[in-house]
């Protein structure tokens, strides 16, 4: 995180950049598995995050593909080698894709090459990945109900000259077909700006409308 | 020239009327060259004018008071002449001067004149020049101005309709691409579910049917051991049985003779015989044990297998039922397979999956061309909006030239009044000489200048005047018209501007139009980008992760299946070996039932040979099945052989031969030796596109089931006929 703090604005480094956008993918995947009803909310349990009462989930198995990702993600950001995270929630029977959740990844490239660190409150940053929450928490209000058991799949976007680790594979985008697009709020640490989109199928009732 | 003595007579008379003698003057005859008319008067009057010698006298000192008073007033008359010469020699240099003046006046006009003429020629051309330059200039911007606007708006009409076409065309494609990609990612998914599950049955089965024959193959082991012990312990049992046999006869030549010793053999007998009932009642106990053993390890086993057929068949029911939804989703996705083909047949320029990733960045290309045709398009409005200022500066300075022209054609203007005043006040000097010349002849007639010279002088001066006059008046009708002509082409000049300007104005709405869109669409852009997924493939590489949360379930499921079958097989051993240890035991306990359980091994041995024979046939059945299906599913026929190399290696060798061969000669040869698989060299591997595709898919990528697929593809369309 911050490594000294200074009068108004803490001095953020590329690590610790790193840490706090994989930790918020982190906290935002568990946040979209619970509102979108992906496991049952009795795996769930509540922490104290930014400020909210964050629910992270209990299951082993979904924790530890959870940490192998988030340490994974947090290394291409050190090596500047990522662009897009996305988290896709398709249909457990047929595979098709219901949801897109785009976080996409601007990274300083002056930073990633000459090493140098950069200014900002962490408060700030903290309003900010708070306000993502927030409307993560919310999105259920206009998101299509998922009434057939849903699986999640994470896909990172890479640069071409990343070297695959051998548990990642290639992947197809995994699209949606004439999807809506709500554009969520972004936050930035000065060296890593995340914006966040859900794309999600026409409802059914809305196509008929 | 002027003449000092008076004319003759004659002219005298006819110049003068007033010298004539009347009747009541005295007429002197004498001989002066007076009296000429005297002296005809005297002939006239000489009979009756006879004077006497006084009358003579007084007549003389008449005359010559007369003569003196005419010699006086002739005096007078000679100064008078003189001074009238005088005078006239002075109006004659006047006149001289006057005409050096006028000449010089002339001259200055006619410098003038021609000043004049080459300043208008000059002038003139000049306004040429300029007209034809501005004409051509404003026919030239006139011209450019339409043809680019033309241009312009058939560009801009043409990018714009180009755009709709592209953008519609970009999303019709992306809809379809979207829509393909999903079903092809779906079916994608389902066929290699589907593979993957069939290829997980294969396996089960192949390893269940392997296991099924090891098993066998250790229980026919172990029969064979079982029966090699049984036959050893029978030829023990029978050597003795012999033995037994032996010392039964002994014991019975004893008993005999015992017998014939004793007193009473008929108790002995039937000692015997009881004993042999007994014995015999005993072995059919025995023997009826056994069956009854054997019957419950046959019941067992038939439970047994019941259960492995139940729940082959439960299995084969499922399968079964889930064969009409499989041939189903095939018929779904073979209709979806045919009409994605349409679909990409419909997409020009798309002949496989592959092309419409390669489509799409063609279009995206397009469009990003469109919007660099537009930006060039709004480049060149620049230019032209460039080019219109220049052509208002040329019309600036054309129209400041005009303004000098203007004015040099009012200092003409200016200089030519100048001149006509000053050629006013020379004619007017002309009439003054020319009343005071016509006075002075008039009052001279000896002394006279020929007025003539002068009059016609004056009249060619006149002329000459009339003549500038009329020019001038030309010139300025001329100059008039040009006027005209100037004010035409200034509203020309203005009725441009203003269309100049209301086109700048449309320029600069079209302009604002244009960014408003270009904004518009980099916003969609971005949207679609961040929303929609899309990426470049020479930028960014999709990742995800193996070990995913439904892999693991399903490894674990598979897990928990293995150890169910392995618990199910551990108690099976356990029970076969419990009966073995019974059946082992119960041998080795009863001696006399030797026969018996020689029988019961027979049937042992026959019935497990009944069963090898079945699980062969079974296995033969089900092989062949699963060999008509792989060569159904993937279409080659398999043919498997053990051959030994000659360093005596053992090594499988797989042949395949394409069910759409065109000759038994097209076979493929494959050695397989601890899970490395590698292609052999024959005739039909030799030639030219087969080694070729070898090189490509075996050498090059590894993969042989993609050389298999390629050459099923190939040898298909060789068969099929389009």
């Amino acid at each position: 995180m911050a490594s000294k703090t200074a009068a108004a604005k803490d001095i953020i480094t590329l690590h610790g950049s790193a840490a706090i956008v994989s930790e918020f993918f982190c906290y935002a995947a568990n946040s979209i598995l619970y509102n979108r009803a992906v496991y049952p909310e009795e795996s769930f349990a509540k922490v104290k995050k930014y400020g909210l009462p964050m629910l992270l989930t209990q299951d082993e198995s979904v924790k530890s593909f959870l940490s192998n990702l988030t340490c994974q993600i947090s290394e291409w950001l050190e090596a500047g080698k990522l662009q897009r995270v996305v988290l896709v929630i398709m249909s457990k029977a047929t595979g098709e894709v219901l949801e897109r959740w785009n976080f996409r990844i601007e990274t300083d490239a002056e930073v990633v090459e000459k090493g140098v660190s950069r200014e900002k409150s962490d408060k700030e940053i903290m309003r900010e990945i708070q306000a993502i929450m927030r409307q993560v928490a919310s999105s259920i209000t206009y998101l299509p109900c998922l009434d057939e058991p849903c699986v999640f799949d994470v896909l990172a976007y890479t640069d071409t000259d990343v070297a695959v680790p051998f548990t990642w594979v290639e992947s197809d985008p995994k699209l949606i077909a004439n999807p809506q697009m709500v554009k969520l709020h972004a936050f930035d640490t000065k060296i890593h700006k995340v914006d966040t989109l859900v794309s999600y199928k026409n409802d059914e009732w809305d196509e008929e409308e | 020239m002027m003449l000092r003595t008076p004319p003759p007579k004659k002219a005298r008379s006819e110049a003068g009327g007033s010298s004539t003698p009347t009747g009541d003057q005295l007429v002197i005859y004498e001989d002066s060259p007076l009296p000429a008319p005297l002296q005809t008067a005297s002939h006239d009057h000489s009979d009756q004018h006879l004077c006497t010698y006084q009358c003579r006298q007084m007549v003389k000192s008449d005359v010559l008071d007369a003569l003196s008073k005419a010699e006086k007033q002739a005096q007078g008359y000679q100064t008078m002449l003189q001074t009238l010469n005088q005078n006239f020699t002075q109006a004659d240099e006047e006149r001289k001067q006057f005409r050096d003046k006028f000449l010089y006046s002339e001259q200055e006009l006619a410098a003038a004149k021609g000043r004049e003429k080459v300043l208008q020629e000059q002038l003139l051309m000049e306004m040429n020049n300029s007209q034809e330059r501005y004409t051509k200039a404003l026919q030239s911007c006139h011209d450019l101005e339409v043809v680019k606007l033309q241009s312009e708006m058939n560009l801009r009409t043409k990018a714009e309709s180009s755009v709709a076409t592209a953008e519609e065309k970009a999303k019709l494609l992306e809809e379809k691409l979207s829509q393909l990609s999903g079903s092809v990612e779906r079916e994608r998914n389902r066929l290699n579910n589907d593979i993957a599950h069939l290829g997980k049955e294969a396996k089960l089965s192949v390893s269940r049917i392997g296991a099924d024959l090891e098993r066998m193959q250790c229980r026919a082991q172990s029969a064979e051991t079982e029966s090699d012990l049984l036959r050893s312990q029978l030829e023990d049992l029978k050597q003795k049985f012999d033995e037994c046999l032996h010392e039964k006869t002994e014991v019975y030549k004893k008993l005999s003779s015992f017998t014939s010793e004793a007193a009473s053999p008929s108790d002995n007998n039937v000692l015997f015989k009881t004993l042999q009932e007994e014995l015999k009642r005993c072995e059919a106990e025995v023997r009826e044990a056994r069956k009854l053993k054997s019957q419950q390890l046959d019941a067992e086993l038939l439970k047994v297998k019941l259960l492995e057929e139940k729940s082959r068949r439960e299995r084969a029911e499922s399968e079964l039922s889930k064969l009409p939804e499989l041939q189903i989703s095939f018929d779904k996705l073979e209709n979806e397979l045919c009409s994605w083909k349409s679909l990409l047949n419909n997409i020009p320029g798309v002949y496989c999956p592959d092309d419409v990733v390669m489509k799409f960045s063609a279009l995206q290309k397009e469009v990003l061309d469109s919007t660099m045709k537009i930006g060039e398009a709004s480049t060149r409005f620049n230019q032209l909006e460039a080019a219109l200022d220049a052509t208002q500066l040329g019309k600036q300075n054309a129209e400041t030239e005009a303004a000098l022209a203007k004015e040099k054609f009012e200092a003409l203007k200016s200089d030519v009044k100048r001149i006509e005043a000053m050629l006013a006040l020379v004619t007017e000097e002309k009439e003054q000489l020319k009343a005071v010349v016509s006075e002075r002849r008039k009052s001279n007639s000896d002394g006279s200048v020929s007025a003539t010279t002068d009059g016609t002088l004056a009249q060619s001066f006149e002329s000459s005047l009339a003549k500038k006059e009329n020019y001038l008046k030309e010139l300025e009708k001329e100059l008039s018209q040009l006027k005209d002509v100037n004010n035409r082409q200034r509203d020309e000049i203005e009725h441009l501007n203003d269309k100049l300007v209301s086109e700048a104005r449309r320029m600069k709405s079209l302009e604002r139009d244009s960014d408003r869109l270009r904004s518009e669409i980099s916003l969609l852009e971005s949207k679609c980008k961040l929303g929609h997924g899309d990426f470049s493939a020479a930028n960014t590489r999709v990742l995800r992760m193996v070990n995913t949360l439904g892999v693991e379930n399903e490894a674990k499921q598979t897990i928990e299946a293995l150890q169910a079958e392995l618990q199910k097989t551990k108690e099976r051993l356990q029970a076969v070996e419990e009966l073995k240890s019974q059946s082992g035991d119960a041998g080795k306990l009863v001696d006399s039932h030797i026969t018996g359980k020689i029988a019961q091994l027979k049937e042992q041995i026959a019935t497990l040979e009944k069963r090898e024979e079945r699980y062969k046939t079974v296995f033969a059945d089900r092989i062949s099945v699963f060999r008509r299906a792989c060569c159904e599913l993937f279409g080659y026929k398999i043919v498997m052989d053990e051959h030994q190399r000659p360093n005596g290696i053992p090594v499988t060798r797989f042949t395949l031969q394409s069910i759409y061969a065109q000759s038994d000669d097209e076979k493929l040869e494959f050695d397989y030796e601890s899970g490395n698989t590698s292609i052999l060299d024959n005739q039909y591997t030799s030639q030219g596109e087969i080694a070729k595709q070898i090189e490509i898919f075996i050498r090059k990528f590894n993969s042989i089931p993609a050389f298999t697929a390629n050459l099923t593809m190939e040898s298909f369309n060789r068969r099929t006929l389009y």
